[in-house]
């Protein structure tokens, strides 16, 4: 042990020596992370199976069309019941479908309320409940549940129409002036006469028209959407807070596959046949440079955190234990994603490249820059697969949503479990590769 | 009594037989040289005998203790020089000494009073807190040595250390080891260089294509000649002309300036120089040396040892 830490602390005395190592390791992601983030902008190509809990409480055809209409979405993954503690299979309240929400389970949930297209009131009202842990993917989501309420307007504005019409002129008089307002919506809607007249479920098809899309602004009080954020309202700067994870992923990535990859300076130089002939054996040098790799990292970690709360106000504090331990756990995975890289490959610059490659797929597909919503299903599924996804996760139960060690357990277990795995094959690896002969 | 010993040592590198069956002995406080060409072994020979390697067969001990890779004990006795600098280029030379000096376990005072003698002893103590990446490349290598004794070894190995060293900072090495092992260190000193090896060891071993091919003083290796002294002839129009008056007489060698003759079995001296006189060739061309190292593997192996 003694020497392992001589060979770690003599790491540290390199590593401060090589202003270079420093100064990527510190300054350009700070600089990098703050012109991005001054720059970083929205997407919204194509998202695909965006986790959206639904509450239909309403009879109104009107309500039964929306939700048909999400229910075919490619965008969102409708979910309309839960699991509870007991393992029992139960459709969501709106109690349950909010605290569904509070849990992570879901990024935003849709009510329609009984009262959604009510004969006394005049056009529809939904709620819609959210956590915007993501806010490119929090913008779709609104956009999307907009585009297909508000696709409704017509039918919603004749229908209420029809029925006030019929409520203050009588039947007779009424049918006669529902007759005339068909006509004229029919004029400038292009909507069927019979369909506002005698609407069936089945006839009420969705389409995002154009001219449907011209009358959101305009009409917007009739449709009236009810948001309510249940997660992270407390938060001082959402968007920082929400992206310094991904970020710092990135960029330790980076140091780490570099720094892991200084096996092979050693080797070149000859220090390390003269470090294996003294007594020092490969395991002491392979332990002592995972101990320096996994200590920068969590030092980097601490450090952009810090600058995040220095620069950001990003609230650090409140939950720091929590925050050491993710910190802690994705430093531990990504020394062992660079130990591995440094294990498959025969030369630094090698390490390098792949490190590179891998970085920035990983980095992309576990959500650091985009919300993996965005992408196909297949690499939703592999991006639960890398250590970025679960480093990002815990990151943002942590300072997002401010749970508990309970809740980051999962996290904790899957990102120690990877870093075991990973180091296994590395050390059997190591043992067969070329690098110490 | 045999300080290192060498049993029947086997090794391959895929199927390349690097060391074929070596056996060697080396006594407690000799000089030993190890002369042989690029490839020939050398450099296997030493990183098994530090433990960097395994062997695929035979049994390496030193003082007793057997040596294998996982052997971290015995390495305590060893004092290794690599081929290569194995230096930190951000360090300074101090730093890099108390690096490796505490991978021994020596005590911190201990190793400081080690650090300030052994970089006077090769004058390097004014630069002490200099990084070794402003040294040249004599300073490095004299670096290098001292690095690997710090804990004091009973036995050092030098594979090759004044590769790339010019002939000061190469002497102040070479009178660096021969007062090392005045002092009692048995050492085992690998070159290419046969002038290296002939000035500084007692005892040589020539090897090539992994096997020990003679073993011995370099006056016993000298005696396995089969002739006493080797003839160069200077270069000019009639010499040349005549080339092959001498190849009649043995291996013939041609450098820039001269042929070298190494005369063949029966050669006779007096027959030698009535052919020159008949050719015209003056007497103050030609000189009687007394052969090399050079000469021995040529004779071994047909090839020259820098080929």
């Amino acid at each position: 042990m003694k020497q392992v830490f001589r060979l770690f602390k003599n790491s540290y005395r390199l590593f401060w020596n090589d202003k270079v190592s420093v100064l990527l390791t510190f300054i350009v992601p700070l600089v990098l992370m703050t012109i991005f983030g001054s720059i970083f902008g929205g997407s919204s190509s194509g998202p695909n199976g965006i986790r959206l809990a639904v509450l239909n409480q309403s009879s109104a055809p009107i309500a039964k069309s929306i939700e048909s209409s999400l229910d075919t979405m490619k965008s969102f993954l409708i979910i309309k019941s839960f699991t509870d503690d007991s393992g029992k299979v139960l459709s969501f309240d709106t109690l349950s479908i909010q605290d569904y929400i509070r849990n992570g389970k879901a990024s935003a949930a849709l009510i329609l309320p009984p009262d959604a297209f009510a004969d006394t009131s005049m056009g529809l009202h939904v709620k819609f409940y959210y956590d915007p842990k993501n806010d490119v993917e929090m913008q779709t989501i609104q956009g999307l549940i907009q585009q297909v309420v508000f696709s409704q307007f017509p039918t919603i504005i004749m229908q209420s129409g029809l029925r006030q019409a019929e409520r203050f002129l009588g039947i007779q008089s009424g049918i006669a002036f529902n007759h005339n307002m068909a006509s004229i919506v029919h004029k400038y809607f292009h909507v069927d006469t019979n369909l506002i007249l005698h609407p069936k479920l089945s006839d009420l098809k969705i389409t995002h028209s154009d001219s449907a899309k011209s009358g959101v602004d305009f009409f917007k009080n009739v449709v009236r959407i009810e948001s309510h954020q249940l997660v992270g309202k407390e938060v001082k700067n959402p968007w920082a807070t929400r992206s310094v994870g991904g970020w710092a992923m990135t960029f330790l990535l980076f140091t780490l596959t570099a720094s892991s990859s200084s096996l092979f300076e050693d080797r070149k130089s000859g220090v390390l046949l003269r470090l294996l002939t003294s007594p020092v054996s490969r395991v002491h040098i392979l332990w002592s440079k995972y101990l320096f790799n996994m200590s920068l990292g969590i030092i980097q970690l601490l450090f952009m955190f810090l600058s995040g709360w220095f620069m950001f106000q990003i609230d650090i504090f409140s939950n720091f234990f929590n925050l050491i331990l993710i910190i802690i756990a994705a430093s531990t995975a990504c020394t062992a994603f660079g130990m591995l890289l440094a294990a498959f490959s025969q030369t630094r610059q090698q390490a390098q490249g792949l490190g590179t490659l891998f970085i920035l797929s990983m980095s992309s597909i576990g959500g650091a820059w985009f919300p993996i919503n965005f992408m196909p299903a297949t690499i939703q599924f592999i991006s639960k697969l890398t250590v970025v996804y679960w480093s990002m996760d815990g990151f943002l139960e942590v300072l997002w949503r401010d749970v508990g060690l309970v809740s980051i357990l999962p996290h904790l277990g899957i990102l120690f479990g990877m870093a075991a795995i990973i180091n296994y094959i590395s050390v059997r690896r190591f043992k067969k590769g070329h690098i110490f002969d | 009594m045999a300080m290192i010993n060498i049993q029947q040592i086997t090794k391959k590198y895929t199927t390349i037989v690097a060391l074929d069956a070596v056996t060697l002995e080396v006594r407690q406080q000799e000089f030993f040289g190890l002369l042989g060409p690029n490839g020939a072994g050398k450099t296997t020979l030493m990183n098994l005998l530090v433990g960097y390697l395994n062997t695929d067969s035979g049994t390496i001990t030193i003082d007793n203790d057997k040596v294998t890779q996982d052997s971290l004990e015995v390495r305590k006795k060893i004092g290794f020089v690599p081929q290569s600098l194995a230096l930190y280029d951000e360090l300074t030379a101090q730093e890099n000494l108390e690096v490796f000096g505490r991978m021994f376990d020596i005590p911190r005072k201990l190793l400081k009073k080690r650090i300030e003698n052994r970089l006077h002893a090769v004058e390097l103590y004014e630069r002490r807190k200099d990084k070794v990446k402003t040294f040249s490349g004599g300073m490095k290598r004299r670096l290098n040595i001292i690095a690997s004794l710090l804990h004091d070894p009973n036995v050092l190995l030098c594979d090759e250390p004044t590769v790339g060293v010019d002939p000061q900072s190469r002497n102040a090495i070479f009178d660096f080891l021969t007062s090392l092992n005045k002092q009692g260190k048995t050492i085992i000193y690998t070159t290419h260089y046969m002038e290296e090896a002939e000035r500084l060891c007692s005892r040589i071993g020539i090897i090539d294509h992994g096997k020990i091919i003679a073993l011995g003083s370099t006056d016993t290796l000298l005696e396995q000649l089969t002739y006493e002294e080797t003839i160069t002839i200077n270069k000019n129009p009639l010499t040349v002309k005549n080339k092959k008056v001498f190849e009649k007489f043995g291996i013939l060698l041609e450098e820039d300036n001269y042929f070298e003759l190494k005369p063949a079995n029966g050669f006779i001296l007096s027959k030698f120089f009535t052919d020159l006189e008949n050719q015209g060739i003056q007497y103050s061309w030609v000189e009687l040396h007394r052969p090399t190292l050079e000469a021995l593997f040529l004779q071994l192996t047909g090839r020259r040892l820098r080929d």
